[in-house]
């Protein structure tokens, strides 16, 4: 309607629409895959992006999914002609070298948006599909050695074209997964989801006209950073050096300067890429110092291009935060989260407003599997863990909550997990152990049991923070660590922080251990009220109270 | 005869009664009143309308009560202190809840606090499994001591909740049974009193919830039922439920939780039945009220319950979680009364804050400082500056024009343009809201009718529905009471809602057949308690199936009354059909049952509705006035203004136009075509949508 003037109120109404395109385009996904991890786990996410795929609006389930999908846009249209680029196009990519960056799991799919015969848009998916080969069920193996070992690679594909699907794609695709089904229909989810999403900026588009939506976008991303860099004055300015260990012993560390203009943050000089699959692709580390930007400078949920314009992420090629080909990257996840954490941990005194000290910081995947005893069926788990969050200065930190990496993310209660599973659910509890005590404690742990009840049941872990502890502010104690017991039915005991495949019997009890959070300002500060309340609610022992607040 | 109805809301008790011709059972009028809602003992607003509207209670044969005192117990956390008894192992199920956080970038993120303190939640030994087998005997040997704790820490109400009790309430039972005897007085609840739904945190926290506001919410029903007496009042008194029926008071008072809802779901319920009467089946509603908007949707005529219900959820908050049959609806922070604020950045906001009633808009003259969405109503003559609140109130159009001033000047806009851009705000937020419960959740508006009431409703039903393409609204008579109304019209109900793993193969046959006639026979008993006879009431079965392996159900009804092999085979099929309806596919792999829904109702005779007068007066002579209207995009408009009072059925006109009575602007765009029906509610088609 050519009477709209193009006004305030109008460019505000056009990025309330992106982002209601996001959402919708979400609930498609969420409506019409097949796979579990993405309707229930929420382990993807939607985004609109400019026509040079600079993100404009996102929805995702887990905060981690948020600004991934521009990357992927910017590879196509790297790769590509622009009159290679047609209406009705869609391109894929899983290739964290390229576009992809996560593991080849998530796979990415993009399609172009035109308006009268001009590219205005793109709209974008990341999902997590269950299984594209690899050597492991499901594509994750702690042993891969390289990106081979993990999958079917999809380097920046057209998969459709005109809105044709070119069917040896397709074909290849299929025949690439164990569960050709689900891929399938996880994939049709993904592409009718973006085709939902291309039709909504089309409206919006043909509604408002071109040029006020293109100008809509463009003021939305600038006032995305406009409020970045308002945070940024308000920050102290310089250099700031922080380390942290690894499970393994060894060192990492980051450089992070933050001017009016600029958040640089220096990853150079850490550990050369792993062996295994525990590297993170360049774009990933981007992703994990994005998230811990937003920490520090607003919490609201505008995300844009615009937003991340002041951030920069220096890192050496071939280090495990930017590996080169063909380093395995399946178990990327804890990679990212522990960068993230070295970032979170360098700069979080930095705004008295939002610092808090480290949290549990693993995502804890668990993987267990066998025969359900009651009905023959298999069985697999899939899930992340919940665990305690750091204290700050003004109070506790929260306990059995999942990592920052999650958002909607919701553990399965005991009640359904022994019904689907065949296992028993003991135990779900907060935990007992030491760990994180300060003037404001630590959120807490859990203990968790799973008791077996099928022959040839397995359990896979990869946890970190286990020996590497939380880390406290102003004086706080470390939290606690991350890992599993196995318990055999004869009463041995085993430990494991990382294990795969590890053979269970019936009767065996899986006890997972989730570390507090880390503590804030010294524990002889403690209110005395607070030490009570404590000990009345027993989140504390009078043995624990005197050893460490000094209680009497 | 009359039949009445009251409705406490935040701000003012709503009274609406019926006048019933003995002779014919029509309803000859309908009457209103109100009075201030009374905090401190809410049946003193509700007695005070009953004599405001000089109502002779001793002659009315129905009383149906709505109530805010469950939700504003819990919202004000009001309630009284709670013990938990739960299974061994999950003392911290409240406190765990799911590990969701829903502020993505919060650090310091904090979970709701439980309504049950860790001191406070004890644990029993004994263990039931998911089939309802007894794996370990229940051992009450530790339960003395917690009596004892409690008592000393002057518990008052004890909720129990054991892992699987769902499915086999032996062991809840016997924790009742157990501290019944040693502790006479004290309020108790188990889980499978409420629901017999899996997830042990979600029915957890709601059998705490009921706990912790039951003690309260009896009392609440035992003063009014006593003050209904004294009044001579000889009916049955009603409470309106969260499910979209009403239900006794002595049945709602053994688990009152089920009047978390009781406001707003009336107005819902009363959209269903006018549907009904004006043969309308598919329905997007919308209330507008003071702080405000709610949305619902109708399909087939049948009002969407769901048991996954949340409170005080948002992107702050995980929220807690009411394991209880609810209507569907999705609310807002945007009425009449939403503040309309510019940012650090100049961007133009309205609401979530609320004037409220006290100050209210600045356009009341009491002092109000804020510009709200009725101010700008005002401002493009939408709301009639000279009949403001039926006349009742000089709309203060000068302090209006001050205090928007500072507004236009930081949007470079006239103080015209910034009340266009406050109403076009806050109907962009109410059409995201409509979207979630229709667009999001697959439906495609076009296919429905949007009902707008409340004070609001009227006045941005037809852009909005311009918006969403849908392609026609309706405006209610007396729509301001709309909610009221709804409940004199309805019927009670009771859902009884099992979760029970059924593999639909030959051995589902007996199953369905047992569990069906099992749960009529439960409710058939607790009707015949209240001595409600047999023949009122009627069932609707209803089951939610899922593929193996999957965790979304979708629930389908059943219309059979007896299981073999063939109606086993056609609920399959049905499955499978609204399984791809709803997700786009349907799959291979076995189907398994989850959960059993049986709604009983117990019909409750209801007056005929008198069809308003045709008294051949023509349409213009409804026409009370013209004024110049802005319609924003559409422009100004010299527009007729009817009198809603004097519309007669059949009528019909154009806009630009607008409807007035004392409570509801109705605002008719220019294209859009208004027709009165027999009962005199509007009809406005949409020319086109967008």
């Amino acid at each position: 309607m050519s009477s709209i003037k193009h006004d305030p109120i109008t460019t505000e109404i056009i990025q309330s629409s992106l982002q209601a395109a996001c959402d919708e385009m979400f609930v498609a996904m969420r409506k019409t895959a097949m796979s579990s991890i993405i309707y229930e786990v929420l382990d993807f996410g939607t985004a609109v992006t400019d026509s040079n795929g600079n993100i404009a609006a996102s929805g995702a389930g887990i905060p981690a999914f948020i600004a991934m999908c521009d990357k992927a846009v910017q590879a196509v249209i790297k790769k590509y002609d622009s009159n290679q680029i047609k209406e009705g196009d869609v391109f894929a990519t899983n290739d964290p070298y390229n576009g992809g960056v996560t593991h080849l799991n998530d796979v990415i799919v993009v399609m172009p948006v035109f308006s009268k015969g001009e590219r205005i848009a793109w709209t974008a998916n990341i999902a997590h599909w269950p299984d594209l080969g690899g050597m492991a069920p499901g594509g994750i193996s702690a042993d891969a050695k390289e990106i081979f070992q993990e999958g079917l690679q999809l380097p920046v594909i057209k998969m459709i074209e005109n809105g044709n699907p070119i069917q040896s794609v397709i074909d290849i695709i299929t025949a690439n997964s164990r569960v050709p089904q689900y891929t399938l229909g996880d994939m049709w989810a993904a592409i009718a989801s973006i085709r939902v999403g291309e039709k909504r900026i089309k409206d919006i588009a043909n509604k408002y006209g071109t040029e006020i939506f293109k100008n809509s976008v463009q003021q939305f991303m600038d006032y995305g950073e406009r409020t970045s860099l308002d945070a940024l004055s308000s920050l102290p300015h310089g250099t700031y050096h922080g380390e942290d260990l690894l499970d393994d012993g060894r060192k990492i560390q980051v450089d992070v300067t933050i001017n009016d203009k600029e958040f640089i943050v220096d990853l150079r000089n850490n550990p050369e890429q792993d062996d295994g699959p525990n590297n993170a692709s360049y774009d990933g580390t981007v992703v994990s110092a994005q998230m811990a930007f937003k920490g520090i400078t607003s919490s609201d949920f505008i995300c844009n291009a615009g937003t991340f314009r002041p951030l920069k992420v220096l890192c050496d090629e071939g280090s495990m935060f930017n590996p080169v080909r063909p380093a395995a990257q399946g178990i990327y996840y804890e990679t990212d989260i522990r960068s993230y954490d070295l970032i979170w941990k360098t700069i979080s005194h930095l705004n008295p407003n939002k610092s808090s000290a480290g949290s549990f910081a693993s995502i804890c995947g668990t993987f267990m599997g066998g025969q359900h005893p009651d009905t023959g069926a298999t069985f697999i788990i899939i899930e992340p863990q919940v665990g305690g969050w750091g204290a700050s200065s003004v109070g506790d930190g929260c306990s059995a909550n999942f990592s920052a990496f999650h958002g909607d993310t919701f553990n399965t209660p005991a009640e359904i997990s022994e019904a689907r599973h065949g296992v028993y659910v003991d135990q779900m509890r907060l935990t007992d152990e030491d760990g994180g005590e300060g003037k404001f404690r630590g959120g807490k742990g859990i203990v968790m049991d799973y008791r077996v009840r099928s022959k040839n049941a397995w359990v896979s872990v990869a946890y970190t923070r286990s020996k590497s502890l939380p880390w406290a502010l102003d004086g706080g104690n470390e939290g606690g660590s991350n890992y599993i017991e196995v318990i055999r039915k004869n009463g041995d005991l085993e430990k494991y922080s990382v294990v795969t495949g590890l053979t269970l019997e019936p009767e065996d009890v899986v006890r997972i251990h989730t570390g507090n959070g880390g503590g804030c300002g010294k524990p002889e500060l403690r209110d005395k009220s607070m030490i009570e309340e404590d000990l009345l609610n027993e989140y504390i022992t009078l043995e624990q109270a005197k050893k460490f607040y000094k209680y009497n | 005869m009359l039949r009445v109805a009251t409705d406490v809301g935040g701000t003012f008790t709503d009274l609406v009664y019926f006048e019933i011709d003995e002779k014919s059972g029509k309803a000859l009028s309908i009457k209103t009143a109100k009075s201030d809602t009374t905090p401190s003992s809410y049946e003193k607003g509700v007695f005070d309308a009953i004599e405001k509207g000089n109502v002779d209670i001793a002659k009315s044969t129905f009383f149906a009560h709505g109530t805010t005192v469950v939700i504003n117990s819990i919202t004000e956390r009001k309630g009284v202190l709670t013990g938990l008894i739960t299974t061994k192992g999950f003392r911290d199920s409240l406190e765990i809840a799911r590990g969701d956080r829903p502020d993505f970038f919060n650090l310091r993120y904090q979970k709701p606090k439980p309504f049950v303190p860790r001191y406070l939640r004890a644990e029993v030994p004994g263990r039931i499994d998911f089939l309802g087998k007894e794996l370990n005997p229940l051992d009450l040997s530790g339960l003395d001591d917690v009596i004892e704790k409690f008592k000393k820490h002057n518990v008052q109400s004890i909720a129990v909740c054991l892992i699987h009790g769902y499915a086999n309430s032996m062991h809840e039972q016997k924790v009742i049974d157990y501290i019944k005897s040693k502790w006479a007085d004290v309020d108790i609840v188990a889980s499978h009193q409420i629901t017999r739904e899996w997830r042990e945190y979600e029915r957890t926290n709601t059998t705490a919830l009921c706990a912790y506001i039951k003690p309260i919410a009896r009392s609440y029903l035992d003063k009014l039922n006593d003050k209904l007496i004294t009044s001579n009042f000889s009916g049955n008194p009603y409470v309106m439920q969260s499910n979209g029926g009403i239900d006794t008071f002595e049945s709602t008072k053994t688990i009152p939780l089920t009047m978390i809802e009781s406001g707003p779901t009336s107005g819902v319920l009363g959209a269903a039945e006018l549907g009904k009467l004006i043969k309308e089946n598919n329905l997007i509603t919308l209330d507008v009220g003071g702080t405000t908007a709610k949305c619902s949707l109708i399909e087939n005529g049948n009002v969407k319950i769901n048991t996954n219900y949340w409170i005080e959820k948002n992107r702050q908050s995980a929220g807690y979680p009411v394991m209880l049959p609810v209507v569907d609806i999705v609310e807002i922070g945007n009425g009449g009364g939403s503040i309309a604020w510019v940012d650090n950045y100049d961007k133009l906001h309205v609401g979530p804050q609320s004037a409220g009633a006290d100050p209210g808009p600045v356009s009341y003259g009491k002092g109000g400082n804020s510009i709200t969405t009725t101010d700008a109503n005002l401002i493009t003559n939408r709301i009639n500056q000279n009949y403001f609140c039926g006349g009742e109130i000089k709309a203060d159009m000068d302090a209006v024009s001050k205090t928007i001033e500072p507004l236009s000047k930081k949007l470079k806009f006239t103080n015209a343009e910034t009340a266009r851009g406050i109403i076009r705000i806050a109907n962009n937020n109410m059409i995201n809201a409509l979207k979630l419960v229709s667009v999001n959740k697959g439906y495609d508006p076009r296919d429905f009718s949007l009902v707008a009431f409340g004070g609001g409703g009227g006045m941005h039903a037809t852009s909005l529905a311009k918006e969403l393409n849908i392609p026609k609204v309706i405006i209610p008579v007396n729509s301001s009471v709309f909610s009221a109304w709804g409940m004199l019209m309805s019927d009670l109900r009771r859902d009884y809602i099992l979760t029970k793993l059924t593999t639909m193969n030959d051995q589902a046959i007996d199953i369905l057949n047992k569990t069906f006639i099992e749960m009529e026979k439960q409710a058939e008993e607790s009707y015949k308690k209240e001595n409600i006879s047999k023949e009122l009431i009627s069932f609707k079965r209803f089951g939610s199936f899922r593929y193996l392996g999957q965790d979304h159900s979708v629930e389908i009804p059943i219309t059979n009354s007896k299981f073999d092999e063939a109606s086993i085979k056609k609920i399959i099929e049905d499955f499978h059909t609204q399984y791809e309806k709803e997700f786009t596919y349907k799959l291979e792999n076995q189907v398994d049952m989850i959960q059993f829904h049986l709604v009983a109702f117990a019909e409750i005779e209801k007056p005929e509705l008198q069809e308003r007068k045709v008294t051949n007066i023509k349409v213009e002579d409804a026409v009370k006035e013209t004024r110049e209207i802005d319609f924003d995009e559409m422009g100004v408009h010299k527009s007729n203004i009817y009198n809603f009072d004097l519309l007669e059925p059949g009528m019909e006109f154009a806009g630009p136009a607008i409807v007035e009575d004392p409570s509801t602007t109705v605002v008719i765009f220019p294209n859009q075509k208004c027709k009165v029906d027999k009962f005199a509610n509007l009809h406005i088609s949409i020319e086109g949508g967008k």
